[in-house]
């Protein structure tokens, strides 16, 4: 008997590949790279400092000096979006990504430990989730205040239940099968079974359904800041450039539609990039493409 | 004597779910066999008649509702006993890809018995290759993912791994479905192979009559969850005592249509489980079912040396078989 082994492997690299040559998800990318290096190089790409005040200069539609033009303070719109863009998406990746963290390990040990503890959490995950998000948002906001952190803490509450129902769904219906017995049989116990064999195949979806909710958590900061609720004012979010320019609207419409473009820019590249994993990753899903 | 694996009227019951509902659906029924060192055994029966339920209740994947299993004269019991046996005992699953964990390496995967038995394992890697070896797969196979696996490959990754802490029992469902003939061929050579270097013993599940002729030593026949007969290998193929036995082998395929025997096909399909007939469980489909088999559930009982069945007639049969096997061969 002979082997071919010489043959080229298809594995992950495949995944990328195939996301590459799906235009909206490639196009999600794109942006989504954009943002993260607006994010990331927000102290040296920004012109001005955003916070710096130029009264003088208020309200000045976009020129050279200033791309975006000037705020109600004379402050660099550009500036303000480059750091709000770090801002929103601090807030977004951490709180998704906390969220994420704490849905996959219950979701793992509803779905694998004993039934009991199964029923206790997912009542926990029910009642969470039958809390309507925005005025469970304001409640919290009130007992903790307005801030960045009061944001997180709202938004991990918020999410996490619809992580963890999915990861139990999904490690309940591998945790009859063939491999997990065969561990089993090997005498493998709870723990390896949960982090080596079953948490490797459900993170996937997750992966997925945290990206789809990227946008929707950056809409609930500028939303809540816009509502003065989120972020403190002086601080560049954009939900609170949004709040200011809707003020002003009739001195000076470019700050609303400045604070807006990057906004729906970041939402969409998100949305598309999560979708084109979804297409790429899930083999059930209709825009099946491997490799 | 002394058996590597005991089982001494093992019963499984399975909850028939309903709140509060105490209604259990017998699954296994007083099975009681044993596998001795470097024995071979075959466990025959149709599909639902409790094979796997078995092997999976050895292996403590499911719980047993009554009976005992000892390894090497000791009881198995709770976790620490089922620690013991899932050290010295290896199963395979009938389907050897699916039982892979996908997003793992065959490397990896071979030599995961040393890290979760705590083994040293110096070097991963060499044992992995030394492990592929032994079952004839190429050292590159350990960069592998189970998905990229043929059925043969994965079969015998899966007696790499189950050789890999050198067990002295291995429990075998169905060693040969979904392979090409020539791919089963291999995987049994190589089982007998390693049977003889060291001195495994086998419990293999199987409905491939071919298979037990080929590899056992001893045969236990399970109807609806209960043993019908067992007995050696080469007695119980030449004069079947049970006539659901005696279906079964005059069931098999023959190249020549003069031998087969129409007058003891098996009629109709397996009763259920839920409905299980009274007597004798196999007098519905029994082509010499008579009053008393309606009536009265014979128990399972010697004929011969070494032999039982679960049949009111089975000394009688015995003779008759006997003779017309004489005849036969005249």
């Amino acid at each position: 008997m002979s082997f071919a082994v010489e043959e080229t492997v298809p594995g992950r690299r495949g995944i990328g590949r195939a996301l590459l040559a799906d235009p909206m998800g490639l196009a999600g990318l794109v942006l989504v790279v954009v943002f993260l290096l607006m994010a990331l190089l927000a102290p040296w790409i920004a012109p001005y400092d955003p916070i710096a005040l130029d009264v003088k200069a208020k309200f000045q539609p976009p020129s050279a000096a200033h791309w975006a033009g000037t705020d109600h303070l004379g402050r660099d719109l550009l500036s303000r979006i480059i750091w709000g863009a770090r801002l929103a998406l601090g807030i977004a990746i951490t709180s998704v990504g906390i969220a994420g963290a704490i849905g996959l390990v219950l979701g793992l040990i509803a779905g694998y430990g004993p039934r009991w503890l199964d029923s206790i959490l997912v009542l926990i995950f029910d009642s969470m989730s039958s809390l309507p998000m925005i005025f469970f948002a304001l409640a919290v906001i009130t007992v903790l205040g307005p801030g960045t952190t009061t944001l997180i803490i709202v938004i991990v509450l918020v999410s996490f239940p619809a992580y963890a129902r999915l990861i139990r769904t999904q490690t309940l219906a591998l945790s009859g099968a063939d491999f997990i017995l065969a561990e089993r049989a090997m005498g493998a116990g709870a723990g390896r079974i949960i982090f080596c064999h079953l948490l490797p195949n459900v993170v996937g979806p997750l992966v997925i359904l945290i990206c789809m909710d990227i946008p929707v958590v950056i809409m609930l900061e500028a939303g809540l800041s816009y509502l003065n609720l989120g972020v403190k004012p002086p601080s560049p979010s954009w939900g609170n450039i949004l709040s200011e320019g809707y003020n002003a609207l009739r001195q000076a419409p470019h700050v609303v539609v400045v604070a807006g473009v990057p906004l729906v820019l970041a939402t969409l590249g998100f949305t598309f990039l999560g979708e084109g994993l979804r297409d790429v990753l899930d083999p059930r899903g209709a825009g099946r493409r491997w490799g | 004597m002394s058996a590597v694996l005991d089982l001494a009227r093992v019963s499984v019951a399975l909850p028939l779910g309903g709140f509060l509902s105490r209604a259990r659906l017998p699954i296994l029924m007083d099975v009681s066999l044993s596998v001795g060192r470097g024995e071979s055994v075959a466990l025959v029966g149709e599909s639902g008649s409790g094979k796997t339920t078995l092997a999976r209740a050895v292996m403590g994947l499911q719980a047993v509702s009554g009976g005992s299993i000892a390894l090497d004269g000791q009881a198995v019991e709770g976790a620490a006993g089922h620690a013991r046996l899932r050290r010295a005992a290896a199963m395979m699953f009938q389907d050897a890809t699916a039982s892979l964990s996908p997003r793992l390496t065959v490397g990896y995967l071979v030599t995961e018995p040393f890290r979760i038995h705590g083994v040293a394992l110096p070097d991963p890697e060499g044992m992995a290759r030394e492990l592929l070896a032994k079952v004839g797969l190429p050292p590159a196979m350990a960069r592998r993912y189970p998905h990229e696996l043929s059925g043969g490959q994965a079969r015998r990754v899966g007696v790499a791994r189950a050789l890999a802490l050198k067990p002295r029992l291995v429990i075998a469902d169905e060693p040969t479905a979904g392979l090409d003939v020539s791919v089963q061929a291999e995987v049994l050579n190589l089982m007998a192979d390693l049977r003889a270097e060291m001195g495994l013993a086998y419990l293999i599940i199987t409905h491939n009559l071919a298979l037990v002729r080929h590899v056992a030593d001893r045969v236990v026949v399970l109807y609806l969850g209960r043993v019908v007969e067992k007995g050696p290998t080469a007695q119980v193929f030449a004069a079947p005592a049970h006539p659901y036995t005696a279906s079964l082998i005059a069931a098999e395929p023959r190249p020549d249509p003069r031998q087969r025997r129409m007058d003891l096909a098996i009629r109709g399909e397996v009763p259920s489980v839920l409905r299980r007939p009274s007597g004798c469980e196999f007098h519905t489909r029994c082509p010499m079912a008579r009053e008393v088999c309606r009536v009265t559930a014979p128990d399972l009982a010697p004929v011969g040396a070494g032999r039982q069945a679960r049949c009111h007639f089975a000394d009688q049969r015995k003779d008759q078989q006997g003779e017309q096997h004489a005849v036969e061969h005249r």
